[in-house]
């Protein structure tokens, strides 16, 4: 591992003028538990290091019937995993951090920084996309992004120069709707070789959907919004045919990479397969709401 | 059995393992946590070519850059070449001008700090010339192909075809005949601890510390290679980190280049490999094309027995000349087999090195086996459970022996009981009436028996000693050149002393091999260590017993044969209530003796002939005795995504002739083997592009974790060995080859599908099932 300098701010306003004055190339480190297996390829050497872990202000869970959930970007995910008011209200969150990586990352990688590495393989913000959460940003001023527009490119994320993220916002889940997130696993705790993320309303009256967002994991260079299986979806009463057709429809609009663990071909079944799944999984849930 | 459960105070019993508090306390010392005062880092520069001359090395450049204290490339090494036999000495430390693998060593760097060392391999220019390569063993056997090692004119590095019986006349009338293909994977070792080596030299003597499971193999390489006598090379054992074969058997890169670097400099030098280095340029196992061609009658009885076997050798030669024997000199056991032949070769490649791996060779073979005789039985409407039982191999009766077609002697044989046990633990009967269908997931089982060998004695040397000294306040000393490499035999060869004194547990400490005070053994390979070390433990315990008895038996007026020990007490046999505390007579025959210490010697002489026609013509008993196993296990697969996975539902029978701890034979079946066996068939698998490894970490290269594979039921069949002390034989190699084929066969069971080139990755099932189904729409 190369060099390089390296500060721990206490406090997010030290930070923040930390970092607007650094010049080079300038990393955040939180958990580190991405970021610095790249470094150790050598495939990232910044030559500023600004580890926030030590900034205590940005560790939380809160919820509120108004606001929906907050979580600080420090916040682990074990911490999300195990918190009582997660499980209660969005045990979808809790339920993913069960399959995220083994129990020494969760206890030391915070939420912040799995969404700022922008993998297009990682679960929290297919999940945070699919429950239309935002992030909020802090720089010079203050900034709040849908987390949909966050993703730019593969490892590539809307944060400008001196900018850090300070916290998810997930809003309060509506009536009648339900979410689920699934995802291709050889083991436990694998990235997923596909995953999707499914959120769905239903009129408990008419039975038809009235909402869909879809997400697809390790399909595209960054989280794959299933736009077009959505459409299908939406206004329409879901059944195994209406799925198939959905899940069909992803299969050909996702753009996958083909590694070790899987060809395109492979992935864009599985696009199909676990879309599906997932969509399933949230209606039934949606469904069982009423 | 229960009277020979309660025939000794201390073997058989479930006893704490000495290794224990030391490991899970975090104060074992491996080799990588040595350090001395003045020590250097080392690095070594690897070549980013799979084949390619060297033209020329410059390390000018790195010479510069401060804390840069030495540098050796390969022409240092004055021309030594090294390998398993005489005759295979096709390799050097470094390579000198050519190198034959991707990340091959071709320089190494001492530096006062790692980042330095490795900062100044960056800074050596070596200018390449790359030459066509090969990495597939069929393309390299065919004329035309590049060689590996021109002054050698072909790639094959090995090559044999015996033939016993009459296989084309057993085919003729067989009933059903069946020859299919399978394809083993390349696959890691898999060790926890890194590759390490400490060097120095002090008083002209070159000190070594390494996480070598076989110390005495790199004590006698490095005193060529330094041109050293034995006396001067003291190789010094650490706590081992696992071994499985391979890289921590014998030399590597690092441990030459440390050792050089360290005479260079004057100062001690440390080398660590890091993890991908290991998964890319250490020893892997082969992978190998089994042909398979099996006859069976009506009733599915074994007629008749024809492999043909392409292995990828890798590089250089290593340990392939063994290990190809492997591969089919157990094909005859452990079911009755009186027709076989084999052609069978080991073939150089531009891909990093094969060697030796726990299910030796055999792993293969059985693979293949068993994939075929499922096939069949599936054809003859034949349980494959039934079929295995039905041909096996009877357990000889006391006295007797059985021989295989190829002589291999089998004293004691329990498979047809681990069969049996493992149906009944499982609960076979009845499985098939269960529905196995809900969802997108089918469950199904497979059953695998499989027998290897234990006390190899193939080539050379393999006798084994042992030292017990008794000090004068009663507390015991065991010795052996023996190296426990997590298996366990550091507490066997205590519980065996500890069995023969008299004594407790508490009593006993067991030290590592330091090659300056021990007894040469060959090491940790072959399932030989309990076997060997063993017997000669329990001799060298007996020797120190004697003195004991003979000193108490002088004081006490008696006959030293009318006295026993027992619970630190010398008592006379005839009359319990006359006796002497252990320590006053301890103290009257230290005092008696020579040195104020009862040193007890011991050796097992078992492994001195080696079976000289094994290689060339298969023909021999190169084993001591034979350890047997059978596996029954559960997957569930998703048919939708290809996914499989054990469930919980398993079992394991092994005869390793005497359990001496049940508790660590279970740990090595259930907990080591079993994993790893498995693992061969759901996930194990180098993934190659041109030479390169692609998945050289643990996140791609995928090994099952305890979710992946719950524990298995488990039964000892206890058979009681001839051959072995105590009636002991191996345990974890032949049930390292049950774990693949069981999974693969449960997939067929599941499914209908029978993967031909495992690991059963998701990917390779969906494909499998796509073409069925297409198949099927025909």
């Amino acid at each position: 591992m190369k060099d390089f300098n390296y500060s721990a701010p206490k406090t997010v306003k030290e930070a923040i003028s930390l970092l607007g004055s650094l010049q080079g190339e300038v990393k955040v480190l939180c958990g580190g538990q991405s970021m610095l297996v790249l470094m150790k390829q050598g495939m990232l050497a910044p030559e500023h290091i600004v580890d926030i872990k030590g900034i205590s202000e940005l560790d939380y869970i809160r919820f509120s019937e108004e606001k929906g959930l907050t979580i600080g970007a420090l916040a682990t995910h074990g911490a999300v995993e195990k918190s009582p008011i997660v499980k209660e209200k969005y045990p979808v969150l809790a339920e993913m951090e069960d399959n995220l990586a083994v129990v020494q990352t969760r206890t030391w990688g915070t939420i912040g920084g799995n969404v700022c590495h922008g993998d297009p393989a990682a679960d929290p913000p297919a999940v945070f996309i699919a429950l239309s959460s935002k992030y909020k940003l802090m720089g010079k001023k203050e900034r709040i992004v849908n987390a949909e527009d966050f993703y730019k490119d593969l490892l590539e994320v809307d944060l400008e120069h001196g900018e850090l993220l300070v916290e998810v916002q997930v809003p309060p889940m509506p009536a009648n709707s339900g979410v689920a997130q699934e995802k291709l696993m050889v083991q436990k705790g694998d990235m997923g070789i596909v995953g999707a993320a499914a959120f769905v309303t239903v009129n408990p009256s008419t039975g038809i959907c009235e909402d869909a967002r879809i997400v697809l994991t390790n399909v595209a260079s960054i989280p794959f919004r299933a736009k077009g299986s959505e459409k299908v979806l939406i206004g329409k009463k879901i059944d195994e045919k209406l799925l198939e057709e959905a899940g069909q429809i992803a299969s050909e609009e996702v753009d996958p990479p083909a590694d070790t663990h899987g060809s395109e071909e492979y992935r864009r079944d599985m696009a199909r397969v676990f879309l599906k799944r997932a969509t399933a999984k949230a209606l039934q849930r949606a469904q069982q709401k009423n | 059995m229960e009277e020979i459960k309660n025939k000794y105070s201390i073997l058989g019993k479930r006893i704490p393992r000495v290794d224990a508090p030391l490991k899970v306390q975090g104060q074992a010392k491996y080799a990588a946590d040595y350090e001395m005062a003045g020590m250097l880092w080392g690095k070594i520069k690897r070549a980013p070519y799979a084949h390619a001359i060297i033209k020329s090395i410059d390390t000018s450049k790195a010479e510069m850059l401060p804390g840069v204290k030495g540098i050796v490339t390969g022409k240092d090494f004055g021309g030594f070449k090294w390998g398993w036999q005489g005759y295979t000495r096709d390799e050097t430390p470094l390579a000198v001008d050519r190198v034959k693998y991707m990340y091959e060593g071709v320089a190494a760097v001492a530096a006062i700090d790692k980042d330095i060392a490795e900062e100044a391999c960056d800074l050596i220019d070596v200018e390449y010339e790359e030459l066509p390569a090969v990495f597939d063993p069929f393309e390299a056997m065919k004329e035309g192909a590049p060689l590996l090692h021109p002054e050698r004119k072909t790639n094959i590095l090995v090559e044999y075809h015996w033939d016993f019986g009459n296989v084309d006349k057993a085919f003729d009338e067989s009933y059903l005949v069946m020859e299919e293909t399978f394809q083993t994977p390349k696959s890691a070792k898999g060790y926890l601890e890194p590759p390490s080596v400490l060097a120095w030299w002090e008083h002209d003597t070159l000190h070594y510390v390494g996480a070598k499971g076989s110390p005495y193999m790199i004590w006698r390489i490095l005193g060529r290679a330094f041109d050293l006598p034995l006396s001067k090379v003291r190789v010094i054992s650490p706590i081992i980190g696992c071994d499985f074969g391979g890289t921590k058997n014998d030399g590597h890169a690092l441990d030459f280049s440390a050792c050089l670097l360290a005479k260079k400099t004057g100062r001690p030098v440390k080398i660590v490999y890091s993890q991908w280095e290991e998964l890319t340029t250490c020893l892997r196992r082969h992978s190998m094309a089994v042909r398979c061609k099996m006859g069976m009658t009506r009733d599915g009885y074994l007629t008749g027995l024809y492999t043909n076997c392409v292995a990828d050798g890798g590089a250089y030669a290593r340990m392939s000349v063994v290990s190809m024997y492997l591969a089919n000199g157990f094909n005859t056991v452990p079911y009755k087999l009186e027709n076989f032949r084999t052609d069978t070769w080991c073939v150089y490649t531009n891909n990093p090195i094969a060697a030796a791996m726990r299910g030796h060779g055999r792993y293969h073979t059985q693979y293949a086996m068993d994939g075929v005789m499922d096939m069949m039985a599936k054809k003859l409407g034949i349980d494959p459970l039934e079929l295995r039982i039905k041909n096996s191999i009877p357990n000889p009766k006391p006295g007797e022996t059985y021989y295989t077609v190829n002589q291999v002697r089998i004293g004691s044989c329990g498979v047809k009981e681990c069969l049996e046990k493992s149906g009944e633990l499982f609960g076979w009967d009845g499985y098939k009436k269960e529905n196995k269908v809900d969802g997108p997931i089918a469950r199904g089982a497979g059953v695998s028996a499989s027998g290897f060998l234990s006390g190899a004695r193939l080539t050379g040397h393999n006798s084994c000693s042992a030292v017990v000294r008794i000090n004068e306040d009663g507390a015991v000393n065991v010795l052996t050149g023996a190296t426990d490499v997590g298996m366990g035999s550091d507490t066997a060869m205590c519980m065996i002393a500890a069995e023969v004194l008299g004594l407790d547990m508490s009593d006993m400490e067991i030290k590592r091999v330091d090659t300056a005070y021990t007894y040469p053994d060959p090491g940790s390979y072959g399932s030989r260590v309990t076997i060997y070390a063993g017997e000669a433990t329990m001799h060298a315990a007996e020797e120190a017993k004697q003195q004991i008895l003979s000193a108490a038996a002088k004081e006490m007026d008696v006959a030293p044969d009318e006295l026993d020990i027992k619970n630190r007490r010398i008592f006379m046999k005839s009359d319990e209530t006359r006796f002497m505390p252990w320590l006053q007579a301890v103290r009257l025959a230290c005092y008696q003796g020579n040195g104020n210490v009862i040193v007890g010697k011991g050796v097992s002489r078992r492994g001195v002939k080696p079976a000289v026609q094994a290689f060339e013509k298969g023909i021999g008993d190169t084993g001591t005795n034979y350890g047997f196993a059978a596996q029954i296990n559960e997957v569930e697969v998703d048919l939708e995504t290809g996914v499989a996975r054990c469930t919980e539902r398993s079992s394991m029978g092994d005869d390793c002739g005497f359990p001496l701890n049940p508790t660590i034979v279970e740990t090595q079946g259930i907990g080591g083997s079993y994993h790893q066996g498995i693992a061969c068939g759901l996930y194990e698998e180098f993934i190659m592009e041109n030479g390169n490894t692609l998945n050289p970490n643990f996140v791609d290269y995928k090994r099952p974790r305890v979710y992946e594979a719950p524990f298995p039921k488990f039964h000892h069949a206890i058979t009681q060995d001839p051959f072995g002390p105590y009636g002991v034989k191996e345990c974890s190699e032949a049930t390292t080859s049950t774990g693949a084929p069981a999974v693969i066969s449960a997939i067929y069971d599941a499914t209908g599908v029978m993967i031909k080139n495992m690991p059963a990755t998701p990917e390779k099932i969906w494909r499998a099932l796509k073409e069925k189904k297409a198949q099927e729409n025909k």
